[in-house]
């Protein structure tokens, strides 16, 4: 989200999801929509359905593919390039939107004088793709009346994730195919509630509504809404970093709520090891997982369905979140919890209800200052919802206003992954997710219907490589990287090219974040999740 | 017709003739299925139309079995369309409900939901309140027996190819309540990938569906992808009609014939 | 007797779908997906529809656990949140605010997320608070 912020302003989706029905063109990147966000399809399928064009780009092929008006498979780690590429044919062509740059971006002149030196063929060589299919890409894109892009971690679970991502900045100002209807940069969000989260500040350097920590108006004002004399003005620590702090003595307790990072960060073994270190670990969840396992106390925290509150989706609608079933066995909102801890250590919260946190948090938060819980009733709002009587915002950056007056553009080259393919680790290595199962796999694997559908984990792989490793669909391989081993049943199918490998990531016994590659992003700090380099053997 | 209805529901609940009566209220600013018992407002009732009419329907029946079934002894009432009652007819025959602890209360569907949904019956037997509009011809299957063999196999398995697997279209069928699913049968159709296993997900639900399938058309809208899945069944009703003289729940005692042994009966 | 359905917003992807979960005398029996809601139009994909089935499962946590001797114990409300709240205490004074670090969740509400922070910031006095939106 760094990206979007650093190019537009605001890190957030530009457009509502009903309006990728009408776009003309939607280009598809390191998203597979079908299976992680089947409802965001839908408006794709109508999309299609209404005459419009999909393309398609990403390194394994995924079901909407079949319906692309072009699909390419490009190299692994390699966007930076093919978006570069499309944009050198876009300039070789005069497709790009002239008006629309001169009025509402700047740095232009930087970002046109850094491509000069990249070819087409470059671009090809890179990515593996024919200049042809570069050329018809960058022309179905530009052509279009109104062109949205979706993406998705594809995208930004790269050492290069925040390049990628102004890079498609850069592409939809280029042809001006931004802050319309039907047209936009739109990433998904991968977690209901990670768009919420975001606005909440639940992030080391803001507070909600992305208001700064550091020294000024917002430090203040936030100490003075809280009680207290100061608020700390020195950025926080990232996820990765706590824990690597944990190693260099710095940071000597956790507190975990609803996550599983045994499962979900990249190395897993080395997150284990953290974790057994930290003087003490406070999980608090609704299932004992890898993580709570490992804790000094584990809180029993409700799920969604035993307790009010509000989620914000990934277009920015805030809805409500309802309690339909009393809490099971002890178990007690986290909200209580947290309460009830605050309330012990000596920070005093008199909170009676859910609503009531809302109305604070609205008074604090200009963007959700007119959302209240009796607004809530009916479709939502998205936000920025400035007062009680606005309608709520639907697509942002309205007719080229960029959140930050100009739209940005960056200057970016090709950088390769961190880890590359060598003859000791000769395959290359990318996670995701299966229809059936969400993250890791917490509460899907709990569900008989889920668990009925994929009961283990897989290995993706081609048949000329199951050839080569001598193994037929089904056996076992030994899949090792630098930093660890697992055992996994393999599948072989042509959705991945030769040396290419895919694993879904929700399986804690043949959990694949053994092997991933902790290495992140220099601004956003995402790790590579996306690519690593392994070696593969019969089991 | 709508304060008719709340009349009727009344006059059963205070007299004691039903336990309760499964309909459809206003709450939260949208529509939702809910159970009306003794004492409740009846002011937020409704009847499923937001900005057209019908488009806010539910599988009221499914509603109804899931309470029957945990309290077997109690009658309710239920809201019914034409479709509906036609579904209250097909689950007497498969005996999921006793039509002895069931009041239903019909109302008909106006002109233009009988006619987006190509209706053969768009009104039950028995109306509580409004005016009620014959049944409309199945254009849309003749358009497509129109189309030649390859256009409408390749109109379908792209189609098809679209499913994301999500069972909505079962999950929501007030006609399915199988505890041993045939889609979750591996030796028909494999689990685990999508897209889902094409043609034979579909038709193994088509077939199935054959003589239950009462045309309330809430599969296709609950479908992701758009599947036209109504068309699908639509056109295997026809074949039951035309090979056996059955349209499932137009005549309230009739048997399937997919459920009798011996010989096809005469046409 | 008595038959709810509740409108609330799906736990999983980034969609946002809205559904009710359909409950018979506290037990959750299906999931109806909501026809109006403008986002999912009456629709869901497989783990939408399933998603009442890991609510009341056997597995869920129901007490809170303390480890003890090595071994996580059952204990009461009273003493986990007791013993929570001194330990960071202790840690506070310790090794300062920042030797404490919060990982707050995608998974739960607005006004979890913002009390967690809140506590972070304000009664802990650091910034170390991140969820997993990288992930």
């Amino acid at each position: 989200m760094a990206g979007l912020a650093a190019a537009f302003g605001s890190g957030a989706m530009t457009n509502a999801v009903s309006e990728l029905e009408l776009s003309d063109t939607i280009f598809i990147i390191g998203s597979n929509t079908a299976t992680s966000h089947p409802l965001v399809a839908t408006r794709i399928f109508r999309a299609i359905e209404n005459g419009g064009k999909v393309i398609v780009a990403d390194p394994r092929k995924n079901q909407i593919a079949d319906f692309a008006e072009l699909y390419i498979q490009h190299n692994l780690g390699t966007d930076v390039a093919l978006l570069n590429g499309m944009m050198r044919v876009i300039l070789d062509k005069n497709l790009q939107d002239d008006t629309f740059i001169a009025e509402n971006t700047e740095a232009f002149q930087a970002f046109k004088d850094a491509l000069d030196d990249f070819s087409v063929e470059e671009a090809s060589q890179i990515t593996g793709v024919s200049v042809a299919d570069i050329e018809t890409l960058a022309t179905l894109y530009a052509e279009a009346g109104s062109a949205s892009i979706v993406y998705c971690m594809g995208i930004t679970q790269h050492t290069t994730g925040v390049d990628n991502v102004k890079s498609l900045a850069n592409l939809a100002m280029l042809t001006g195919n931004i802050g319309k209807l039907g047209s936009g940069v739109n990433p998904l969000r991968g977690q209901n509630n990670v768009q919420g989260a975001c606005d909440m500040g639940a992030l080391p350097n803001v507070y909600t509504g992305y208001q700064p920590v550091t020294l000024g108006p917002a430090n203040k004002k936030f100490a003075q809404a809280w009680g207290v004399d100061e608020l700390p003005s020195n950025i926080g620590l990232t996820l990765p970093e706590m824990l690597s702090g944990i190693e260099k003595d710095e940071v000597k307790a956790l507190w975990i709520m609803g996550e599983n990072p045994v499962v979900s960060d990249p190395d897993a073994n080395h997150v284990v090891k953290a974790l057994e270190k930290v003087e003490l670990l406070i999980v608090q969840d609704i299932f004992l997982t890898p993580t709570a396992k490992l804790a000094d106390v584990v809180l029993p925290g409700t799920s969604f369905a035993e307790k009010d509150g509000t989620f914000a989706n990934t277009e920015r609608r805030v809805t409500r979140v309802r309690k339909a079933v009393d809490p099971v066995g002890d178990s007690k909102p986290d909200w209580e919890i947290i309460q009830d801890i605050s309330n012990r250590f000596g920070f005093e919260m008199t909170y009676t209800s859910p609503q009531e946190i809302f109305d604070e948090i609205a008074s604090l938060t200009p963007s959700y200052a007119g959302i209240s819980y009796d607004r809530l009733e009916g479709p939502g709002l998205q936000w920025p919802c400035p007062t009680k009587e606005h309608p709520g915002t639907p697509f942002l950056h309205k007719d080229g206003k960029f959140t930050r007056g100009k739209g940005l553009f960056h200057a970016i080259g090709h950088k390769p992954p961190n880890e590359v393919v060598d003859d000791e680790y000769p395959f290359w290595m990318t996670t995701g997710r299966v229809y059936a199962h969400y993250h890791t796999g917490t509460m899907t694997r709990n569900s008989e219907s889920l668990d009925f559908e994929v009961r283990e984990g897989f290995l993706e792989m081609n048949p000329a490589d199951a050839k080569t490793l001598d193994v037929c669909d089904g056996s076992q391989v030994k899949m090792a990287s630098r930093r660890g081993e697992i055992l996994t049943k393999i599948m072989i199918t042509e959705r991945v090219s030769p040396g290419l490998v895919f694993m879904p990531f929700h399986f804690e016994e043949a959990n694949v974040n053994k092997l991933t590659n902790p290495a992140f992003d220099p601004i956003a700090k995402i790790p590579e999740f996306k690519v690593c380099a392994v070696k593969l053997e019969k089991a | 017709m709508i304060d008719r209805v709340k009349e009727k529901i009344n006059e059963l609940l205070s007299e004691g003739s039903v336990k309760g009566v499964v309909a459809l209220v206003t709450a939260n600013g949208h529509v939702a299925p809910c159970l009306f018992q003794k004492g409740d407002d009846l002011d937020t009732l409704c009847l499923g139309d937001t900005e057209k009419s019908g488009d806010a329907r539910y599988p009221l029946n499914r509603v109804l079995c899931t309470i029957a079934r945990q309290y077997p002894d109690d009658v309710f009432g239920v809201l019914v369309r034409g479709c509906d009652e036609r579904g209250l007819y097909g689950l007497y025959r498969l005996n999921q409900l006793e039509p002895d602890k069931v009041v239903p209360i019909g109302i008909p569907c106006p002109e233009s939901l009988a006619q987006a949904c190509e209706c053969k019956k768009p009104y039950p037997d028995d109306i509580v309140a409004g005016e009620k509009f014959e049944g409309i011809s199945q254009q849309g299957v003749e358009d497509m027996d129109n189309k030649d063999l390859s256009t409408r196999f390749s109109f379908w398995m792209d189609q098809f190819s679209k499913c994301v697997k999500c069972y909505g279209c079962r999950n929501i069928c007030p006609m399915c309540f199988c505890r041993e699913c045939s889609l979750e049968c591996e030796d028909l159709v494999s689990k685990g990938d999508l897209p889902v296993d094409i043609p034979v997900f579909h038709l193994t639900r088509a077939m199935h569906m054959a003589d239950r399938c009462i045309d309330c058309g809430l599969c296709e809208e609950a479908c992701p992808s758009d599947i036209p899945l109504r068309l699908l069944y639509k056109k295997t009703a026809e074949i039951m009609n035309t090979e056996f003289g059955f349209t499932s729940g137009i005549n309230k005692n009739e048997k399937s014939p997919l459920s009798l042994m011996g010989p096809a009966p005469e046409k | 007797m008595d038959y709810r359905n509740t409108l609330t917003t799906c736990t999983y992807c980034g969609c946002g779908c809205n559904f009710f979960l359909e409950s018979l005398d506290g037990k959750l029996t299906g999931t109806i997906p909501c026809k109006t809601s403008p986002v999912n139009e009456g629709k869901l994909c497989i783990k939408g529809w399933n998603v009442h089935q890991f609510v009341q499962s056997e597995r869920r946590l129901k007490q809170p656990l303390l480890r003890k001797n090595g071994e996580l114990t059952e204990v009461s409300w009273e003493e986990a949140l007791a013993f929570t709240a001194s330990k960071l205490k202790e840690i506070k004074e310790a090794n300062g605010s920042d030797a404490i670090g919060f990982f707050a969740s995608a998974k739960v509400t607005n006004e979890e997320n913002y009390l967690m922070q809140k506590f972070a910031r304000a009664a802990i006095g650091t910034n170390n608070v991140d969820h997993c939106a990288r992930l």
